[in-house]
């Protein structure tokens, strides 16, 4: 996990602060949904579970995840949304 | 020469939807995952609460699912008032508990109906496995969901498919039949060879019930704020504050219409705070440290006492004689009681529910 000072400048914030899981993820893809592709995004959440589900949604959405660490009482969370590939089954 | 086509998934994540998800790509069909959301599932709730006992948070096993497959998921809220609704008047009944499992997968599926429009997509799958259980998964009810639903011949069980009248995507040639599962009963022993076959890295244990509906003491909960709606003249109705509610603290009854709920945890204790709003009282000891309780519907002063009785007895102060306890009622008047822990184990364990 990188330093938090590695990490490139947010276009949005989202916080999620109060909200329960999975309801951050929900409110994480509403928002990548309006990002341009490249964009990051900071997603700010107090429930412990988006450490484990920020990097496996944003492996099954194919968004490029940067970090996710605890920054004091709250997660902070940056991803970067990635153009959407064709997609072909195996 | 077999046609493209694209189906909506729905997965929880378990041996049997992952297993769905794989033969469904494997025949070259483009899939879109979709988990709903029903606020009554197990596991977020143990997360909420810190995870387990060991400290481990438990993962979404639906993203987990999506994430090794590398299948696009959408989370969808079903939590509203619409699904509680359902909730008290199930078509179809209701399971051994609060669990009318044949409407909630209707109600699913009409979601998912209307993801797979929205989408483009030929249809629905999902991991049922004919026979695997005792209602929801008959061969009639099967085929109640697909047709209240709106999803006639466009609903997929693919691990029973061969044992199932062909579907729409099959007769089309989206789907070769041929490579479609026959399970059937509640065996695993032929899904784990599968899930090996077809290159799996990992499922997790059957749940057993991941639903809070399925549960005992859960449904004595669901059930008891019913009763007590009617006792007190209320509409016969669960709302969202309720569902999180049942879910945390013990529960006493203290008479039709009033009730009681002490935290157990810190975690608990911050959720009895958040949710103490304008319906319910908020009752914590004043001088030793002890739990958040929550007292609903209006008491007698015999039940004010009991209830202060009861927190004094779940804090550090359990065994003074006397415990002040701090009563604030929704409209932020506040009175202190002075009562003695109550000590009558078996009176307590008469009230719990």
């Amino acid at each position: 996990m990188p330093p938090p000072d590695a990490l490139p400048e947010p276009v949005q914030i989202l916080d999620t602060s109060g909200l329960l899981c999975p309801i951050p993820i929900v409110k994480t893809a509403a928002a990548v949904k309006r990002l341009a592709d490249g964009d990051v995004l900071l997603v700010i959440a107090t429930d412990p579970g988006i450490a484990v589900d920020m990097p496996m949604w944003c492996k099954a959405m194919r968004h490029e995840h940067l970090a996710t660490f605890k920054d004091g009482p709250s997660w902070k969370s940056y991803l970067r949304k990635r153009p959407r590939a064709p997609r072909h089954a195996p | 020469m077999k046609k493209p086509g694209k189906a909506i998934a729905m997965i929880s994540g378990g041996l049997d939807s992952t297993l769905a998800l794989a033969m469904i790509r494997a025949q070259g069909v483009e899939v879109k995952a979709i988990n709903f959301y029903t606020g009554f599932c197990i596991t977020e709730t143990q997360r909420r609460k810190g995870g387990r006992q060991d400290g481990t948070v438990p993962q979404n096993e639906a993203l987990r699912a999506a994430a090794e497959q590398e299948v696009e998921i959408e989370y969808i809220d079903i939590s509203g008032d619409a699904y509680l609704d359902m909730l008290l008047h199930p078509k179809y009944g209701y399971g051994a508990n609060a669990n009318p499992c044949v409407d909630c997968r209707i109600f699913m599926m009409r979601k998912a109906k209307e993801v797979m429009e929205r989408e483009g997509a030929d249809f629905v799958f999902t991991g049922e496995v004919l026979g695997q259980r005792p209602k929801s998964q008959r061969r009639d009810t099967l085929w109640a969901i697909e047709r209240e639903s709106g999803l006639k011949g466009r609903l997929v069980r693919p691990l029973s498919a061969k044992l199932l009248p062909p579907s729409i995507p099959e007769q089309e040639g989206i789907l070769d039949r041929s490579k479609l599962g026959d399970l059937n009963g509640r065996g695993r022993t032929r899904q784990i060879a599968m899930a090996r076959e077809l290159g799996l890295a990992e499922w997790p244990q059957p749940a057993g019930g991941c639903c809070f509906l399925t549960d005992e003491s859960f449904a004595r909960k669901f059930f008891d704020i019913l009763v007590q709606r009617e006792a007190a003249g209320e509409p016969r109705r669960i709302d969202r504050d309720d569902v999180v509610l049942m879910t945390t603290g013990r529960h006493f009854r203290l008479s039709p219409t009033v009730k009681l709920m002490v935290g157990r945890t810190e975690v608990e204790n911050g959720t009895l705070e958040t949710y103490a709003g304008d319906r319910r009282a908020r009752l914590v000891a004043r001088v030793h440290a002890g739990p958040v309780a929550l007292v609903e519907g209006v008491p007698t002063w015999e039940e004010r006492q009991l209830a202060a009785r009861i927190v004094a007895r779940y804090g550090k102060g359990k065994d003074e004689p006397l415990v002040e306890v701090e009563w604030r009622d929704p409209d932020g008047a506040v009175e202190v009681l002075e009562v003695e822990p109550e000590r009558d184990e078996a009176r307590v364990e008469q009230l719990r529910i």
